[in-house]
């Protein structure tokens, strides 16, 4: 048997392509023929949810900031809830007394985290008719550790379970979502690369010297912040806090830097406590959060009020979304550092 | 009888004659992206391609009545996006055997012949390719196009699609060795092809 024989039955027992699947092409199609002509067909996010779409009135707002070359965007157009304010700055205060674990030469920085993310799959309905696509929700969770040396330019590890569906939104869902997992099989991960170039493709970590590089004056972090995400995300304001998040999580940021984003968080216009109770993958703490108006999504931090840790960071829908129930969270991630000696 | 340079020509004056070349091939499309990355992935490069090649349907070179090398063309690109996940499955089909590829003794390779194992070294072999090369023989062994047609479909010449094929067939041929029926082949030792 030679090679090409060998290579045109490899993976040659795709199954036959789903009615639902080509209609719902055909309809793509047809809507970019004939916007106007058919129903509209909503493209349905496959991967976690990613918010892109900017609201006019945003848009509206970055244009005349960009127009008016206005660059101190903080604090002038109001500030956190003072309760919000209190348990940032308490937060801040915390953490600047900390003393972040030392990465001695030879040593690992380890950040394990947990982290759910919502998957959103079209499948067609019981009338089985054209168009009459609907979707299911499902929580995959993925566990992964990263391992980071005390030289950065030495080899990483990053360690990935894969993506395991855990809670399902719908009946179907459950049933959609482990078909999906079974078809895709184990996507369980261990990877090395020097300098954290994971997939060959440069380090998405920040350095040492970007963070470096930030601001410690809250104001002026604020403002750097502002001004890296416009445009960005569906608010001025949303998107900070995301960008906040999201540095928050990589688990990298030193303690005088995390005190900065925490006071900076208390200047973003409409963050609040959204929950004094809040308990993630275990761990209870403050949630301190915003509301985007355009999806009714809030982004949380989950903060330890007595250490000022990060516990974690979640995304709750605040409105019923698909089989998604209104106060579910559809995604969230926790972290914990600890210094270890070798990699696994 | 109808050509694909009719169908597209047609579109122009009457747009909704572009589903036409829709229903004669999106499946076609489907299955070389399922094969590549999964049917997840295929779901969208099938539905993109066409949306893709609508906008451009004026690009289409009339003076070649099959539409299928601009069509594989266009996907190609589009599966490049979704490059992790196709890294990820043959990775996935490299360790199914319980080895990691190809480069281990002939003899207990010989011992598992069945048809995983030969996937799996295969796989090996794919991941070894160079995305480019990897392209061109899949367009060749999945799609069924011919070295005009990859030429059309990646843009290069067709000297180019010759040294990729050659080279290609040289490193699945290297992979496949313990699997062919050439056992005199199959008991030399040769370099091994990984990247």
């Amino acid at each position: 048997m030679d090679e090409l024989k060998l290579l045109r039955e490899m993976r040659n027992d795709i199954p036959i392509v789903k009615d639902s699947v080509i209609d719902s092409g055909r309809h793509q199609l047809l809507h970019r023929i004939a916007p106007g002509g058919v129903k509209k067909s909503k493209r349905r996010p496959r991967k976690a949810l990613r918010i892109t779409l900017m609201t006019t009135a945003t848009l509206g707002l970055v244009t005349a900031l960009v127009g008016g070359n206005v660059i101190g965007l903080a604090g002038w157009r109001g500030a956190a809830s003072a309760e919000a304010a209190e348990v940032l700055n308490n937060a801040a205060s915390m953490s600047i007394k900390t003393v972040d674990p030392v990465v001695g030469p030879g040593q690992y920085l380890k950040i394990d985290s947990t982290n759910l993310w919502m998957s959103t799959y079209g499948v067609q309905d019981a009338s089985g008719s054209v168009g009459s696509n609907t979707t299911v929700e499902w929580l995959d969770t993925e566990k992964m550790s990263f391992y980071v040396p005390a030289d950065r330019d030495q080899e990483w590890v990053w360690d990935r379970s894969g993506r395991v569906p855990t809670t399902f939104f719908s009946a179907q869902a459950k049933e959609t979502a482990l078909e999906q997992a079974k078809d895709i099989g184990d996507t369980s991960e261990h990877l090395r690369a020097a300098n954290g170039a994971f997939y060959g493709s440069p380090s998405t970590f920040p350095t040492e010297k970007e963070l470096a590089g930030y601001s410690r004056d809250p104001r002026m972090l604020l403002n750097g912040i502002y001004l890296k995400t416009l445009g960005a995300g569906q608010s001025l304001d949303g998107e900070a806090l995301v960008w906040i998040a999201d540095l928050l999580r990589t688990g990298l940021v030193p303690a005088d830097l995390r005190a900065a984003l925490y006071q900076a968080a208390a200047l973003i216009p409409g963050v609040s406590v959204t929950d004094n109770q809040a308990t993630l993958d275990g761990q209870s703490g403050v949630a301190i959060g915003r509301v985007e108006g355009a999806s009714n999504i809030r982004q949380d931090v989950i903060i330890d009020p007595a250490t000022g840790q990060l516990i974690g960071e979640r995304q709750v829908a605040l409105e019923a979304m698909g089989s998604v129930p209104a106060g579910a969270t559809i995604g969230w991630t926790t972290i914990r550092t600890t210094v270890v000696n070798s990699l696994p | 009888m109808t050509t694909d340079a009719d169908i597209i020509r047609r579109s122009r004056e009457s747009p909704q004659a572009f589903t036409e070349l829709y229903d004669k091939y999106a499946r076609m499309i489907h299955r070389y992206a399922a094969r590549r990355a999964g049917e997840s992935a295929a779901e969208d490069v099938m539905a993109e391609t066409f949306l893709v090649a609508f906008e451009r349907r004026d690009s289409f070179d009339q003076a070649r009545n099959d539409a299928r090398p601009w069509l594989f063309g266009i996907a190609t690109n589009l599966l490049r996006k979704h490059h992790r996940t196709e890294a990820k499955m043959l990775k996935v089909l490299a360790k199914s055997s319980g080895r990691d590829s190809y480069a281990d003794s002939t003899d207990r390779i010989a011992e598992r012949l069945d048809a995983a194992v030969a996937a799996s070294a295969m796989a090996g072999a794919l991941r070894a390719l160079s995305a480019a090369d990897r392209e061109c023989i899949l367009l060749f062994a999945w799609a069924e196009l011919s070295y005009e047609g990859i030429a059309e479909a990646t843009k290069v010449p067709i000297g180019t699609v010759r040294s990729r094929l050659n080279r290609a067939r040289r490193i699945l041929k290297d992979a496949a060795g313990p699997f062919r029926n050439d056992t005199e082949e199959a008991e030399h030792g040769r370099a091994q092809a990984t990247a």
